[in-house]
């Protein structure tokens, strides 16, 4: 039915190739005019989503201070330090320039740092350097020596050896149009630097700070766009060309992949959403997945030009063969990325629609608008199947022969290599985000390793109440908290008004470094605080350290080179600290760097519900493609596996990893699929052929294999040119996903397959089975515990295989017509006849299905034309059957729920009658002894239990005989236990060379002494009947 | 003897002539000759109502069907060709109308592969649900047999089906053209079952110029889809639903008093849908359908909608016995109110199905249905049993209880009934 469907769907595209070309093409372009449209947003705080609660504080703490969007100039003056006049006139010169910036707030530097003093009684506030131009040396070496002793200064803007400075410019950025303002900032500032290097070859000048970190996610995503995307398209091109050595092939390619880029990234633009450094990989990855559809359909050509020169053919084929898995595949594909909308981070999400998007243009496209060129322009034809296509041969037989260690090897490597997930540590720097291929990022290791920290911990001392800053006991604890937090390792330096408030009251008092402390009533901290603001330069206020009603105080915590575990572990030592020291005062970390820090984790934690979803979306969607609970529960494990693979071995290898990987899962679902679904629906195609599982997987291999082979690679190669990506996030998740696509494959060709046939052949097996052990294989262990048949069987299991070994015998008998007649005896001896013609169209019973048959009386006369369908079930399910009632002409779907009333008063219950399946029972295997009715003969005993609660029986004994597996006997006990009718089987007859019936079956009940003789004759198998012979609205049609 | 259908009888010379010309019955792969004769008695308790109408009934029908069958007639692009004949006739001892003829089936049925043609008279049935099939619109209703319009007319016709399968729904698709239209039958003034007023039924009258030759058309797709069992249709053409105007008036005292009926037949479009779930022993059950044109009671047209919902759930081996007891249980609407042609405008029904599932066959159907409004009551029960191999015993009991004086079942108040009929199989 399905692919009948698929059929008319191929031909319907193939006839009506032109309409699809300009329908992809106006797609294309409709799409494709959102690029206008498209922005470029480089703000790092774009990863920060409005509702995350970091970002909340962090927007709450900066409207209360100030937001930092600052520039650091880095200054080295080699041999002679800072300090010589000439190098503090360049910086004075400098310092002024550097105010003629776009957007600055305020410049600090060290020629303009307020110093305090006192004259007298009098306190004097100036710039430690009054007049850059004209230092003497005793000028220069009293600023020294002031610069060096000053807490806020040392270990920012100048190191202790007086060599290394910084000046920290502040800008207020407007925000109204991101993608300008930060280059423009960036721009002019490496013109002044530039001019300054020149104008002083001696001093060494690098830039860094929050504003170059902005604008290096701008460059490095620019640059991945302009870098990566030819890189791309050539490997891409030349996997395709290599793969099939035509360049209609590779034009066909370009022309799929390079549109559904343009359709994900045209939606992008006309959502109005800027791009950002993430979701310019959006394109690459569209392509890549594209790709991937376009390798199926392409794989099938190469396979069909073998067998004909038509053109449409080819085109049909690859749609009819592949086309729904095709769909398929896309369809989980954008599943997964769907899912990343849970994230908590705003450029995932976008990423997940847009690649979401594309993948389905790309789905579309490959369904018709690529079969319609291939229909069109012409393709050099091969003759000989390509060589990938002869590899598969081996490694499908390789794979059978060495199941079992496969099995084992699989199962242990999985383990071994899945204990790597501990290892893993969330680590999100934004300002190791980029590597040192960058030279901001040399510039701030620069600055790190010889000056300051450029990640911050901001912390906001609430106070308890307007102006509680002054409050004496309140200083002393931020005096105290400010003292301990330099004393710790990782600490370059804190920032605290404190200081400035100690030096304030040493002023006051004539400079008595005795005085060097917190002044003792809070009016004495709040008149030196006036008079200091009083005086302070342009620019220079202290609005940034307090708040407007002066009820809470900043400490900025600077770190240099720390990673994001030690940041939280500092952090934490301040929470013990404060409890222990200052318990009035909560704390709470903020800052960019503080919301990097939890990103991750939050990240993680927000996925891990996107990523459960989208596996559930996605294993629903192959169930229902798979229509095979057993074989959806074992696509599990190469879905799943691969990611734990490639997390583990990241475990193992590097360890540190960016809030990437909570994406990663999901993503990678979606794409690992696809292999799988392609696998298990050809796998599956194959068993319903009637094959062995053994061949199945050959079918498989010799089907899909090389493009499996071909789309991996491709996949593969894909990401592995996106994890050049300088960008961790996008490399990371690059790196992890080519990681997990090849492990993908390698599962698919090594662990599935034998999984499969190792669980097939074990055919009984049912659901639940198939799902523990699909479990424990999950977990490592249990499925290849399997005993071998012959070893220590149970009675169970002997039993049951002895059932199927009937069963099997039995397959594949297609279809048969016979003439029943069945003769009722009442205990008196009184017959009546029944007779009726048969037909009975065989059902894969392995697909869930049981057997078709109809059934025409044609006595008693008064029921001549009555005539039943039935289309069996697998218990508990009730059949399907209609009931044709000639008088009236009226066909009725009737209940066949009654599992236990008799059939026509006989002694057949529609139990007895109905089709039995294996699964319907459990067995036992009793005891092997002469059949009863053919002693010549040994009869295995078998007693099976019916599963189904509604059954009339509560155990069947039955007798098998060991030659032919032929029935002979069966006892039918009633729910009660007791013996209700037996039943022989007689005058076996075999045909088309296989098939056994016995001609007479006689039903005796032993409780009523009633019986019924059941003959059938007349066998006439493969009289060609179809399933259109067993359809009920035909059913006045077959009556007569 | 009556013989007033002169299409069915030239169906039946078409039909028999080259029957009996092939000696070996025309090479036919499979020939078949079987029958039913019956003799029926209806029994009156209460005398008849109205002038000329006679005490009891007696009455005997013949319905022989005879196929042939040929596989694969390479003249026909490898076809499968089934003809069937199935003629009817009954002959009543007091009513004139009763004795009638029909071609019950006259056709033959072509199978291509997945499609079928039939071509001749035939019997189609629609539906689902059991007290009244709103959709079964395709047949005449053979309205001497039977008061229950269970009993129909062949319907000369031109059809093809064929099979549909797209996912898992499997089903029909058909496409019906009647050339023909078939004029209901009444009973004469001596029956009992029939209004005050006789209608005349030979003297229909026809809002269609072409009279019984005004063609007709209609498509049906039906299937199933898990367990569902759906049909949806569209029928335009002649509507089986006669409307009546007076056709007789006699004068008394100067009064014109009408004296008999006659039927008008006119066009109407209708669709419908029929659908039934089957849900382990409980079988829900739904029939509507909207309708175009139709005249009413009151001689208007009205365009309605009519529906029946309900459902039978099956009780199977009851007290220990290998009977089963059906219950059931269905209401019916019609949008017209008392303006409609059918009892069923706004009725409860419900029903009891007792089989015994022996070795004769025995089964029971009892029904009660009541108008939910006026509680006019019809009682109706029919039970069957075979004798022997090839003889079968039916009766059929009904009573009418309550009836209301403006309705149409207020002239059977006195016809409670019992049918009897004894047939012959062979």
């Amino acid at each position: 039915m399905e692919h009948a469907t698929r059929t008319g769907w191929a031909a319907f595209v193939v006839k009506t190739r032109w309409l699809w070309i300009v329908l992809g093409l106006a797609l294309t372009v409709a799409m494709g005019a959102g690029l206008g449209k498209l922005g470029f947003n480089p703000d790092a705080r774009v990863f920060f989503a409005a509702e995350n609660p970091d970002r909340i504080a962090l927007d709450r703490f900066e409207a209360e201070f100030a937001k930092d969007d600052n520039l650091i100039l880095v200054m080295n003056a080699a041999e002679g330090g800072l300090f010589e006049p000439e190098i503090l006139a360049a910086i004075g010169d400098l310092t002024g320039k550097a105010w003629l910036l776009p957007h600055v707030r305020r410049v600090d530097s060290l020629t303009n740092f307020q110093h305090t003093y006192a004259i007298g009684d009098e306190m004097i506030v100036s710039d430690l350097v009054p007049d850059p131009a004209n230092v003497t040396p005793e000028v220069a070496a009293a600023a020294r020596e002031i610069a060096l002793s000053r807490p806020e200064l040392l270990h920012s803007m100048i190191d202790p050896a007086g060599r290394y400075g910084s000046m920290q410019i502040m800008f207020r950025l407007p925000g109204k149009n991101p993608a300008i303002e930060v280059p423009m900032i960036v721009a002019e500032a490496q013109a002044l630097a530039a001019a300054f290097r020149e104008q002083h070859p001696g001093i060494e000048l690098r830039l860094t700070g929050s504003v170059m970190v902005n604008n290096q996610f701008a460059v490095s995503g620019q640059e991945d766009g302009k870098s990566l995307t030819p890189l791309m398209f050539g490997a891409i091109l030349l996997i395709v060309f290599l793969a099939f050595r035509s360049l209609a092939g590779v034009l066909m390619t370009v022309s799929v992949i390079a549109m559904s880029a343009i359709i994900g990234l045209g939606a992008l633009g006309w959502s109005g959403v800027a791009l950002n450094s993430v979701t310019v990989l959006a394109p690459l990855i569209i392509m890549t997945l594209a790709v991937a559809s376009v390798v199926h359909v392409l794989a099938s050509v190469r396979q069909t030009m073998v067998e004909t020169p038509d053109r449409r053919e080819w085109a049909r084929v690859a749609l009819d063969e592949h086309g729904a898995e095709i769909a398929i595949a896309c369809i989980t594909t954008a599943i997964g990325f769907l899912a990343l909308n849970f994230s908590i981070s705003p450029p995932f999400r976008e990423l997940g629609n847009v690649v979401a998007v594309g993948v389905i243009g790309a789905m579309f496209l490959t369904l018709t608008f690529l079969p319609a060129l291939i229909a069109i322009i012409p393709m050099k034809r091969r003759e000989a199947l390509a060589s990938t296509d002869r590899i598969m041969a081996p490694l499908a037989e390789f794979v059978i022969g060495w199941r079992k260690p496969l099995l084992v090897g699989m199962s242990l490597l999985v383990v071994g290599l899945a204990s790597g997930i501990p290892r893993l540590s969330l680590e999100d720097d934004f300002v190791r985000y980029f590597d040192d291929r960058y030279e901001f990022r040399r510039d701030t290791d620069y600055y790190e390793r010889n000056l300051g920290g450029l990640n911050i911990l901001e912390y906001a001392l609430p106070a308890g109440r307007s102006d509680g800053i002054n409050d004496p006991a309140f200083l002393a604890d931020v005096k105290a908290l400010t003292e301990w937090l330099r004393a710790q390792p990782e600490v370059t330096n804190v920032r605290s008004l404190t200081d400035v408030i100690q030096r304030l009251n040493m002023n006051m008092h004539a400079d008595d470094p005795a005085m060097m402390k917190l002044p003792a009533d809070d009016q004495a901290a709040a008149q030196f605080l006036f008079l200091y603001e009083l005086s302070l330069g342009y620019g220079m206020d202290l609005t940034d350290q307090i708040n407007i009603d002066r009820s809470a105080m900043r400490i900025s915590v600077a770190m240099a080179e720390v990673t994001t575990k030690e940041m939280l572990a500092l952090d934490a030592r301040v929470q013990d600290w404060m409890a222990t020291n200052a318990p009035d005062i909560a704390v709470t970390p903020t800052g960019m760097s503080q919301v990097f820090n939890l990103i991750a984790y939050r990240d993680v934690r927000a996925m891990l519900l996107g990523t459960v979803l989208a596996l559930i979306a996605i294993s629903a969607l192959l169930l229902l493609v798979l229509r095979d609970v057993r074989l959806g529960i074992i696509s599990l494990i190469p879905n799943l596996v691969p990611a734990a693979m490639a997390f583990g071995i990241w475990g193992y290898s590097v360890g540190a990893v960016t809030l990437a990987i909570a994406v990663v899962i999901a993503m990678t679902l979606g794409i690992v699929v696809d292999d799988t679904v392609h696998f298990l629906a050809k796998y599956k195609e194959g068993k319903r052929r009637g094959m062995t599982p053994e061949d199945a997987v050959r079918y498989t291999f010799s089907k899909v294999g090389m493009a499996l082979f071909v789309t991996t690679f491709a996949l593969v190669v894909g990401f592995a040119i996106l994890s050049t990506s300088g960008f961790a996030v996008n490399g990371d998740m690059a790196k992890l996903t080519a990681m997990t696509i090849s492990l993908a494959l390698v599962a698919d060709f090594l662990l599935l397959p034998a999984l499969l046939i190792t669980i097939d052949r074990r055919e009984t097996m049912t659901a639940p089975a198939a799902a523990t052990a699909a479990l424990a294989a999950l977990v490592g262990f249990g499925v290849f515990t399997a005993p071998t048949p012959a070893a220590a069987q149970s009675a169970e299991e002997k039993g049951l295989a002895i059932v199927q070994e009937a069963e099997r015998r039995d397959l594949g008998w297609g279809d048969f017509t016979n003439d029943g007649e069945m003769i009722l005896r009442d205990s008196g001896g009184n017959e009546t006849r029944r007779i009726w013609r048969g037909m009975s169209y065989e059902r894969d019973a392995r697909a869930g299905e049981g057997d078709w048959s109809v059934i025409v009386f044609s006595s008693p006369r008064d029921i001549a034309g009555t005539a039943t369908l039935t289309q069996a079930k697998i218990e508990p399910s009730d059949d399907d059957q209609w009931l044709y009632l000639p008088a009236v002409k009226r066909v009725k779907r009737i209940s066949s729920s009654n599992r236990t009333g008799k059939f026509v008063g006989s002694e057949f219950s529609f139990e007895d009658l109905g089709s039995q399946e294996v699964e319907d029972n459990t067995y036992r295997w009793l005891r092997d002894e002469p059949c009863p009715t053919a002693p010549g003969l040994t009869c295995h005993v078998i007693e099976g239990y019916p599963k189904n609660a509604r059954s009339g029986y509560s155990k069947r004994t039955t007798w098998v005989d060991n030659q032919e597996f032929r029935l002979h006997k069966t006892d039918f006990y009633n729910r009660r236990g007791d013996l209700e009718k037996t039943l022989t089987a007689t005058g076996h007859q075999q045909y088309v060379g296989k098939y056994w019936r016995p001609a007479r079956l006689d039903m005796q009940n032993v409780q009523t002494g009633k019986s019924t003789t059941l003959l059938q004759t007349n066998y006439s198998f493969g009289t060609g009947l179809g399933e259109g012979d067993f359809n009920a609205q035909r059913l006045p049609r077959l009556s007569r | 003897m009556m013989l007033r259908n002169a299409p069915a009888i030239m169906a039946l010379a078409l039909m028999s002539a080259p029957a009996h010309a092939g000696g070996e019955l025309l090479g036919a792969d499979f020939a078949e000759l079987r029958g039913e004769a019956s003799v029926e008695t209806i029994l009156f308790p209460e005398d008849p109502l109205f002038a000329g109408q006679e005490h009891n009934s007696l009455s005997f029908a013949i319905e022989p069907t005879g196929t042939l069958e040929w596989n694969g007639v390479e003249g026909l692009g490898g076809a499968d060709v089934t003809a069937t004949l199935r003629p009817f006739l009954r002959i009543d001892t007091q009513d004139g109308e009763r004795t009638h003829f029909d071609l019950r089936e006259a056709k033959v049925d072509l199978r291509f592969g997945d499609t079928d043609v039939t071509i001749g008279s035939d019997i189609v049935f629609w539906g689902k649900t059991e007290v009244d099939q709103l959709v079964d619109v395709v047949n005449q209703v053979d309205g001497v047999e039977g008061t229950d319009g269970e009993d129909k007319l062949g319907q000369p016709m031109v059809a093809v089906r064929r099979i549909v399968e797209v996912g898992d729904f499997s089903g029909q698709a058909s496409a019906f053209y009647f050339p023909y239209f078939r004029e209901r039958t009444f009973l004469g003034e001596e029956s009992r079952l029939r209004p005050a007023l006789v209608v005349d039924g030979d003297d229909a009258r026809y809002e269609s110029g072409a009279e019984e030759w005004t063609p007709s058309f209609a498509a049906r797709l039906a299937g199933f889809y898990g367990d569902f069992d759906v049909g949806i249709h569209a029928f335009h053409g002649l509507s089986r639903d006669p409307a009546f105007e007076v056709n007789g008036v006699a004068f008394t005292g100067g009064q014109p008093v009408p004296t008999s009926l006659r039927p008008v037949y006119g066009r109407i479009s209708q669709i419908g849908f029929d659908g039934q779930y089957t849900s382990g022993a409980t079988l829900w059950k739904a029939e509507a359908i909207g309708r175009l044109d139709q005249r009413n009671l009151a001689f208007e047209k009205e365009d309605y909608a009519a529906v029946i919902a309900g459902l039978e759930h099956t009780l199977y081996g009851i007290a220990e016995t290998n009977a089963d007891l059906g219950l059931i249980a269905e209401y019916a609407y019609d949008s017209r109110g008392r303006r409609a042609l059918t009892p069923f405008e706004n009725d409860l029904v419900l029903g009891a199905r007792l089989a015994l599932n022996d070795a004769q066959d025995t089964s029971a159907l009892f029904t009660a249905a009541v108008d939910t409004e006026t509680a006019e009551t019809v009682l109706r029960l029919e039970g069957e049993r075979r004798l022997g191999d090839s003889f079968k015993l039916e009766i059929v009991g009904q009573a009418f209880l309550n009836t209301d004086d403006s309705s149409f079942l207020n002239d059977l108040r006195d016809d409670h009934s019992l049918r009897i009929t004894l047939s012959a199989f062979w």
